[in-house]
């Protein structure tokens, strides 16, 4: 079962190798870089080794053998660093253009679904794919990728110029590699538990003292401060345990590694020591397996780090993959129809629609409005009104019947058309981290200020922009603190006015407003309803009551329609809706 | 003045001063017995060299070696961890006094700093200090006694002049660190700014996915989105940049100095200055030398930081609480619930506009009070004087006859219930929310208060019902389930007077209706204040205020009010007309 999970991930980052592809050369030139950096370092020991025994020996002193050997140490290293800093700036640039792409590519992937896809992701876990996630994968080129090759090639160009010293002290060295390798990923399964304990605990400590920051004052008002401080105690000590616990293995780790260093050099001298006795190797061969040796860990080390890397790549790769599989369930028409010039009729030809099986939301929907009628929908939380909206915006398709944009069924037609004929505003007012024109326009640039202005000035609130420090070009953020909610509507209100689609939905807020705003916002509604077809799910009574036509839905069927006069006289559902509000209008 | 983090810092050094010293000495030992590593083996070279050395020779420096190495790793690593055991313990007590601290500080603070920033500083700038203090200090006893000891050996066992030509390159080390390390700190905040810029457009993005959809405007945001990846890809190369020559720097120099003793040393070697065996030794002494060196820049690096972090948690902790209890502060039991208000001007610390002018209201106790009027009018402030959530002028609020700013704050806030608009609730379960503000509170009388503020229903049909998580971990409930919630968390506290700040606001109108009427049974003979938008929820109080600008427009009863032809009629009317209804 784990072994299968393993090729899947592994299948994953494979189907994101082809992102890697055009950039091949890139990659040959990494490894030849590397290739090059660790002959220089190899041989920096083995030139220290020829000057001792064969130019500083005291039997034959050669001084101008030593400023050569010299001479040679210093351009080899020269030749390294360079070598290595455009190997890491090569690599770097080549990992981070692949990634740009699988960001692009995930994000607008994840754009282009349909809004069930929605319904079944997160957004949270969304954002997660696209930032982290590929921020991970991309240690697979950056990281792994690299440690491979280098470490890779580091150790085995050790083990060669460890043999072409001398087989038998070689064959002993090779006996510390394995040690090495097992006490390395023993302690690395070790050191990721206790740092992902210590990660946990302190992310409870975050989450604790912002909501405690957050509420601090209903801490006080209860007078609750000893209880809170006491769970925070708790909290605290538990991630002082888990940090003291996470360091001391970490120490141990890098204590042990280091003395095995100290014992390998000891068991060399010994070695080695013994075959110099015996005139078997010279003692600058011996000085060079010293300095081979201490050379082995670091590599090695490094190289047992990636298995985690590796690990977290191939999670992170098919939770990306997982994405970029789901086809959208919306899809444009093969042929799609033109309109010249939309008009604004509506028709519903017996709409059938559930969201899951067995669960039907609109049963058999049938009907029709004229172009430019003012149009609202009245009925009990999930009785299908808001259904309706999103099936002629095709945020989902019918499972029967058929929806109609000027006598020609929505589907035939490129949704980008549909979108820019039919527009919605929703009930939780969304704006964008940018400027209130940007906000406007939707970042489109083919919307000009012009159009912005008079879009503004068209549902009232052009004043109330200019009086805002920076006019148009006040800065606004996602959450919208920094702006009332009735603003916020009629921002809204003003983006329909500037795309002018013609047809209108609008989902009206239930939040209540002031007075004032509340006048503020009931205006802007009439200025934009203006030359199109309005649809509004109401909750107010004054919005519905000069409607052309009110729809009644109940249980995902329209039971009554008609005006508001003519809808109290008949005595149904509207009129008991309108009684049991609890108001009393006065006379 | 207790609360100075260096006084804290110096206490907390003078009581572990003994386990520092421990450490310390354990770790300057450490040093003097790993230099004779290099020691040893030149020795062992010049006896190899000049055929004085046996096979029992060898096994000998072997046996020696072995036990420098073995040594050293136990006094080093004993010391390293003990330094980073007190480093930890000082740090969640750092934590611990600053949340407590934070705890007696007062709404206004918290209003003007945001929890973000707050969180910053207890989290990253502790750390910042913890480092300094475990790692920085085993880092800065280490290479200064090692550097110290290194250098003693080279002087006095190898050639004073070797060591003076080869570390040449080495001295500047430290010195690139220092300037170059805070560069590259600065291009990766870049980075991660870049990175958490990215995200944040995402969510924004997908949280905006149906009116994106619905505007066909997928294009234009994947081109919003390009772009800051494109930017990530800058920052990113620049930070690579950087920390390249950063990289490279450190081993190019200790070559460099390799290459001097390689040189320098071979020649005074062939010249018979020094024997093979120590130049062998200086070698190895170069490789010891290089960490210490490197180290000592990160370490200046490291402690300007927590000297910063220092300064910033200096502020933090020394800032005075404000709403405390007087010298001599009076007791209050058996709250009775007599309010009176008689204020001329309050006007937040950081403002001179004054929110509230000349509001004069007296409540008997048991009556109940409505308070009206636009957002920005007054409402919240005026009923958070009465708790001192802010503090009102002298002489200006009383509970009882009795100043609230006399009164012990313990007693003045047992005697107030309190339901926040946000409704604002803690990540716990449902029945600890429900329970906070009472000791030990029975499961039944949760149950019933939560019965009488409507919510009952509601955790019935949550999966673990009375323990369901919620918040943070758990599930999310709608603004109205929090405010009942809320409601529910208040009533169980019983207390002598319930204030209500616009917490139904998110509760539809036949529930509140059901609220309110239930409220008035419960709240028979008790005080109650309750502040609203909507009309409705106050229409039945004894009496209403209708605040206007920070000032009384009126007041009286509903009937009296909607007689009045003012502010109140008007918006009774328009509130009938313009209610939510479905």
């Amino acid at each position: 079962m784990k072994k299968q999970d393993n090729q899947n991930n592994i299948h994953s980052l494979m189907r994101l190798l082809p992102y890697a592809k055009p950039y091949t050369a890139q990659f040959l030139g990494v490894f030849l870089l590397v290739v090059i950096f660790n002959a220089t370092s190899v041989l920096q020991p083995y030139l220290v080794k020829v000057a001792i025994d064969s130019d500083i020996s005291i039997l034959h002193p050669n001084l101008q053998g030593v400023f050569i050997i010299g001479a040679i140490y210093v351009g080899i290293v020269i030749l390294g660093v360079f070598s290595n800093i455009f190997q890491m700036l090569l690599l770097q640039y080549t990992g981070q253009r692949v990634i740009r792409k699988i960001r692009i590519d995930v994000f607008s992937h994840i754009e282009q679904q349909g809004m069930d896809f929605f319904d079944n992701h997160a957004i949270g876990r969304l954002v997660t794919n696209i930032s982290s996630d590929t921020e991970t994968v991309s240690q697979f080129f950056t990281q792994f990728f690299l440690s491979m090759i280098r470490d890779g090639l580091s150790i085995i160009m050790i083990v060669i110029a460890m043999f072409e010293l001398d087989v038998r002290i070689a064959w002993e060295c090779m006996m510390v590699i394995p040690i090495i390798f097992a006490i390395s990923l023993l302690f690395r399964n070790w050191l990721r538990d206790a740092y992902q304990a210590t990660r946990t605990r302190l992310s409870n400590i975050v989450a604790f003292l912002a909501e405690n920051l957050a509420g601090m004052r209903i801490i006080q008002i209860f007078h609750q401060e000893a209880q809170q401080s006491d769970r925070f105690e708790s909290l605290n000590s538990q991630h002082r345990r888990a940090n003291v616990n996470e360091y001391g293995i970490s120490v141990i780790f890098n204590r042990v590694l280091e003395l095995l260093g100290n014992l390998a050099v000891a068991a060399v001298v010994f070695v080695g020591g013994g075959a110099v006795l015996h005139h078997v190797i010279l003692f600058g061969t011996l000085y060079a397996f010293i300095s081979y040796i201490q050379k082995f860990f670091q590599p090695i080390n490094s190289i047992t780090q990636q298995w985690n890397t590796l690990q977290s790549s191939m999670v992170a790769a098919d939770r990306i993959g997982k994405v970029l599989i789901v086809e959208s369930k919306i899809q444009d028409p093969a042929m799609p129809v033109s309109l010249t010039e939309a008009r604004g009729k509506i028709e519903f030809r017996e709409v059938d629609f559930s969201y899951h099986q067995g669960e039907p939301i609109l049963k058999k929907v049938s009907l029709v409005i004229e172009p430019g009628q003012f149009v609202g929908f009245v009925g009990a939380t999930g009785a299908g009104k808001s259904t309706i909206m999103s099936l002629l915006t095709r945020q989902y398709d019918p499972n029967a019947g058929k929806i109609l944009l000027d006598d020609v069924d929505i589907s035939q037609l490129s949704l980008t058309d549909l979108h820019h004929y039919v527009g919605m505003v929703q009930q939780d007012l969304q704006l964008f981290t940018g400027t209130i024109a940007d906000n406007i326009r939707m970042f489109r640039p083919e919307i000009d200020e012009e159009t912005i202005v008079s879009a503004a000035k068209a549902v009232g609130i052009h004043h109330l922009i200019e009086r805002m420090p920076d006019g148009y070009q006040t800065w606004l953020y996602a959450k919208g603190a920094n702006i009332s909610m009735g603003e916020r509507q009629l921002l809204s209100f003003a983006r329909m006015v500037a795309l002018n689609p013609k047809v209108l939905i609008l989902d009206e807020a239930t939040a209540s407003l002031d007075s004032q705003t509340e006048e503020m916002v009931q205006n802007g509604l009439s200025r934009l309803a203006e030359s199109r077809t309005t649809l509004v799910i109401a909750h107010r009574l004054s919005t519905v009551r000069h409607a052309d036509v009110i729809f009644v839905m109940d249980h995902g069927q329209v039971v009554e329609q008609g005006t508001h006069d003519q809808l109290l006289q008949q005595r149904g559902i509207y009129a008991e809706l309108y009684e049991n509000a609890g108001i009393e209008v006065l006379a | 003045m207790l609360n100075d983090p260096r006084l804290i810092l110096q206490s907390f050094i003078w009581r572990k001063k003994w386990a520092y010293l421990l450490s310390i000495l354990s770790i300057i030992i450490s040093e003097m017995v790993t230099v004779q590593f290099p020691n040893l083996i030149g020795k062992f070279t010049d006896l190899l060299s000049r055929g004085q050395l046996t096979t029992a020779g060898v096994l000998h420096y072997t046996w020696l070696l072995a036990l420098v190495g073995v040594t050293y790793v136990i006094l080093y690593g004993f010391g390293q961890f003990r330094n980073g055991q007190i480093g930890r313990q000082f740090e969640y007590e750092l934590r611990k006094r600053l949340f407590i601290h934070w705890e007696t500080l007062h709404t206004g603070y918290f209003r003007k700093r945001s929890v973000g920033d707050l969180l910053n500083h207890a989290m990253n700038d502790v750390r910042a200090v913890r480092e300094a203090m475990s790692g920085g200090l085993n880092i800065l006893t280490n290479s200064i006694f090692l550097l110290i000891t290194t250098l003693f050996m080279t002087f006095t066992t190898i050639s004073v002049s070797l060591t003076l030509v080869s570390i040449i390159p080495l001295i500047f080390v430290p010195f690139f660190i220092v300037w170059w390390g805070p560069r590259i700190r600065l291009a990766s905040r870049h980075v991660q700014e870049s990175l958490s810029t990215m995200a944040d457009l995402s969510e924004e993005s997908l949280a905006s996915i149906r009116l994106i959809k619905t505007t066909g405007n997928e294009r234009v945001e994947v081109g919003r989105f390009t772009k800051t990846v494109d930017t990530i890809l800058m920052r990113q190369m620049d930070m690579f940049k950087r920390s390249a020559l950063f990289q490279s720097f450190i081993p190019l120099m200790g070559s460099l100095s390799f290459a001097i003793a390689l040189i320098y040393g071979g020649y005074l070697t062939v010249n018979h200055q020094i024997q093979l065996g120590m130049f062998v030794a200086f070698t190895l002494y170069l490789t010891m030398i290089i960490t210490p060196l490197q180290q000592i820049g990160f370490v200046i690096n490291n402690f300007q930081r927590a000297s910063a972090s220092m300064a910033r948690l200096r502020i933090l902790l020394m800032e005075q609480p404000e709403i405390v209890d007087l010298p001599n502060a009076k007791t209050l039991r058996d709250a009775k619930g007599e309010v009176s208000i008689h204020l001329d001007a309050f006007s937040y610390p950081d403002s001179l506009e004054p929110v509230l002018k000349q509001i004069h209201i007296r409540l008997q106790a048991g009556q109940t009070l409505g308070i009206v009027g636009r957002t920005g009018a007054g409402k919240t402030t005026l009923v958070n004087l009465l708790p001192r959530i802010f503090d009102p002028p002298d002489g200006s609020v009383f509970l009882d006859g009795e100043d609230v700013k006399t009164i012990k704050l313990t007693d003045l806030r047992s005697a107030i219930a309190y339901v926040p608009q946000d409704g604002f609730l803690f990540s716990a379960k449902v029945a600890e929310n429900i329970g906070f503000g009472k000791k030990n509170p029975l499961f039944e009388e949760i149950e019933t208060t939560s019965k009488d503020a409507h919510i009952y229903d509601d955790i019935i049909g949550f999966s673990r019902q009375f323990d369901t998580e919620i918040g943070e971990r758990g599930i999310a409930l709608s603004g109205g389930q929090k405010q009942r919630t809320a409601m529910a968390r208040a009533f169980i506290k019983d207390a002598a007077i319930l204030i209500l700040d616009d917490s139904l606001s998110a509760v539809d109108m036949v529930t509140e209706k059901k609220i309110i009427e239930r409220i008035r049974e419960l709240r028979v003979g008790k005080t109650t204040i309750i502040v609203a938008h909507r009309l409705s929820a106050v229409r039945h109080a004894d009496h209403i205020v209708v605040l206007d600008k920070g000032q009384i427009h009126e007041q009286g009863t509903h009937a009296t009010l909607l007689n009045n032809q003012g502010i109140y009629a008007d918006i009774w009317r328009l509130q009938s007309e313009g209610e939510e209804w479905t």
